[in-house]
């Protein structure tokens, strides 16, 4: 959905969060400085590769950092209010009601001693005053619209008589339930077959679409962001590289990280029947994040980088702005040309 | 390095309706059942793979595609016999290892080597790199070999990895470089098929992109083949010459890569390419015409595997199940609704 036309006040900011974990081996800057809006109704992409702190920022949001990490600056301000000065009582209350999350694998995200149905109400019973019985109506509801069949048998399965896709369904239920007003879903259909994960896409798609949710879709697969986003955010080394609107992002990146993120993805070539063109990659490796080198993190791997690169930070700056009410901000020295 | 001779005509590595099946029942216990007020201890029966045949030609890169449960993971394991096969045919280069015990299946191992998927895994956390690499060629060697250091040196080289490696142990890797290490193991003996199993899914994309680059590079210098086992769509379509694509341990579609993917002909290969994400397309509306998912391999449906979840699906399928056969340009398909109604099956010929 596009949002171009409505100036709201951003449901979620997040400003110069900083998240970072004291590790024997060094300090570990996961989350450094990242900020971002998000609308209401909006699908904001999370993208990056492993190390790249996406995922971080989901637990940061749900407040649930453990030590040894803590949020050590940087507000995230959800409907007016900071979260990270909230108590744990406080952030209990938004959990599960106002801000729902879903996990990696549904079967270490349900709990495998108790039916599906006990899972599902217990959002309810924490968080309104309905009924038992309502309660009741409501999860075998809620099952229903997220495509589970016989949803009044399948209320008192246990998880593991439910197959992997199903098993997704049910923790979509479960985050859908209290009809919260942002979804964070930390890689959601990575662990399942490609004809589920185009069903479950849709499916959350549609949940957030109806009731007008809010959702950060945490994946490092740009295809499927691609499919599901209004808003790109990429991310590296713990740091944003480049955000966006989805399709400016996907088929004008500024940053050479995003830039070879897309290269590096087979894509259609003219299939001749010469030998194969070779995939264009980003060299060598992400570097470990408890010596990131000096200045642009990216720039050891970059084939425009220059001095300036391995000695000053560059800093996140809007792009000449489209019609869009988002802008197209990167952080490099050297932004790639955009191609006519 | 000196070619063997060899016989162009053959196929490097022919199967033929391999079939895998695994007993799961259990103790007997387990297997008590008490229904119609009989006791009865069926047994439970895995059909991973079933009557799959294939062929692998000399330079070529088969890839076979299927979801997860699909048996192809099996498939390969079993075609390096790291499984017994329940029945069917397995030669290389004409020569039947079916049934080729240890000992037996060691010269073969020189011309068979496997990448797997995991590199965490497939590496062993005592033995060093140099002992890694080396292991599958010193096996196949009877005397001492001399020169063993140039040639570790010489197999890191290749894989893009330097003397500095040679001492250091798994753990000192990133998954990228692993996945060059277990490379290098299976060059060492010069192999003629690399059998990979999901080589390049555990990896971040920009490190699979290295790896499948290094995959090619290495086949166009060395003239091996490959039988390439994966699930993602895109790398399969890059890297195969032909493609096999499988359901329920079933083979349902075969054909060159550019025909599967233009011409898909199976409803089930249809779905699965209407179902992978597009760069840069938006979900479209529910195509929705393949729901539910994968039925159990203990119980086969009747007649066709898919038609439970097919739209296209009528009386014949549930009676009967397809074979896979030719359609032309190379491409055969298992769907009744390929085959000429009127004729007989084009096999007969």
């Amino acid at each position: 959905m596009s949002n171009s036309e409505q100036v709201s006040s951003p449901l979620l900011r997040v400003q110069e969060l900083r998240t970072w974990f004291h590790t024997f081996g060094g300090l570990v800057k996961a989350v450094d400085g990242v900020s971002f809006d998000l609308a209401p109704g909006e699908i904001m992409g999370l993208v990056g590769e492993s190390g790249g702190g996406k995922s971080m920022i989901g637990f940061s949001i749900m407040g649930l950092i453990d030590p040894p990490g803590r949020i050590e600056g940087g507000r995230i301000e959800f409907d007016g209010r900071n979260l990270v000065s909230l108590s744990e009582d406080e952030m209990r209350g938004i959990r599960g009601k106002e801000i729902a999350m879903i996990f990696q694998d549904p079967m270490t995200a349900l709990n495998p001693l108790y039916t599906i149905g006990n899972q599902i109400e217990e959002t309810l019973a924490l968080h309104t005053a309905l009924s038992a019985r309502e309660r009741r109506a409501k999860a075998i509801e809620m099952l229903h619209r997220v495509g589970i069949p016989q949803p009044e048998q399948r209320l008192n399965h246990y998880p593991h008589q439910f197959s992997g896709g199903m098993r997704q369904r049910v923790v979509i239920a479960i985050a859908m339930i209290a009809k919260p007003r942002l979804l964070i879903a930390d890689e959601p259909t990575t662990a399942l077959d490609v004809t589920i994960q185009a069903q479950l896409l849709r499916l959350m798609r549609q949940q957030v679409v109806e009731s007008g949710t809010s959702m950060i879709l945490i994946t490092h697969d740009l295809a499927a962001v691609s499919q599901m986003a209004d808003t790109i955010v990429v991310l590296y080394c713990g740091r944003i590289v480049e955000k966006g609107p989805a399709e400016a992002i996907i088929a004008r990146p500024r940053h050479p990280y995003t830039r070879g993120l897309i290269d590096s993805i087979p894509h259609e070539t003219a299939e001749t029947d010469g030998p194969k063109p070779r995939l264009s990659q980003i060299p060598g490796n992400v570097p470990d994040i408890r010596r990131l080198p000096p200045g642009c993190a990216f720039a050891p791997r970059c084939r425009f980088a220059t001095e300036i690169c391995r000695t000053t930070d560059p800093v996140l700056a809007e792009q000449p702005a489209g019609r869009s009410s988002h802008p197209h901000a990167v952080a490099c020295h050297h932004p790639l040309a955009v191609s006519p | 390095m000196s070619q063997p001779t060899h016989d162009p005509a053959k196929p490097l590595l022919e199967v033929r309706q391999l079939e895998q099946r695994f007993d799961v029942s259990g103790s007997f216990f387990d297997r008590l059942r008490f229904s119609g007020g009989r006791i009865s201890a069926p047994r439970r029966i895995v059909h991973a793979v079933n009557g799959v045949s294939l062929a692998v030609k000399r330079g070529e890169v088969l890839g076979i595609v299927g979801e997860s449960g699909c048996g192809k993971s099996t498939l390969a394991k079993t075609i390096v016999k790291l499984h017994e096969p329940t029945g069917g045919q397995i030669l290389i280069e004409g020569e039947d290892i079916t049934h080729h015990d240890f000992t037996r299946m060691r010269p073969v191992r020189k011309k068979l080597q496997m990448i797997f998927q995991d590199p965490y895994a497939s590496l062993n956390p005592r033995q060093k790199v140099r002992d890694i690499i080396m292991e599958p060629f010193l096996e196949s060697q009877s005397a001492p070999v001399p020169d063993l250091a140039e040639r570790a040196l010489a197999l890191l080289a290749k894989v893009g990895l330097g003397v500095e490696h040679l001492d250091r142990y798994p753990h000192q890797f990133s998954g990228g470089q692993r996945q060059r290490i277990g490379i290098a193991r299976a060059l060492s003996v010069q192999p003629d098929l690399i059998i990979a199993d999901e080589p390049v899914s555990a990896l971040d994309v920009s490190i699979q992109a290295q790896i499948l680059n290094l995959l090619m590079d290495l086949k166009d210098e060395f003239g091996f083949s490959y039988l390439f086992i994966t699930h993602d769509l895109s790398v399969v379509r890059y890297i195969s010459d032909r493609i096999g694509v499988m359901y329920l341990g079933f083979m349902v579609e075969t054909g060159p890569t550019r025909t599967i993917f233009a011409e898909p002909k199976h409803p089930y290969t249809q779905a699965l390419l209407a179902a992978a994400p597009q760069l840069g397309t938006k979900l479209g509306p529910a195509s929705e015409q393949v729901r539910g998912e994968v039925p159990s391999a203990i119980d086969l449906p009747r007649g066709c595997p898919f038609r439970q979840r097919c739209p296209l699906a009528f009386a014949r399928c549930a009676d009967e199940r397809p074979e896979l056969r030719p359609v032309g340009g190379g491409q055969a398909v298992a769907c009744h609704l390929s085959e000429p109604a009127t004729q007989p099956a084009f096999a007969a010929i």
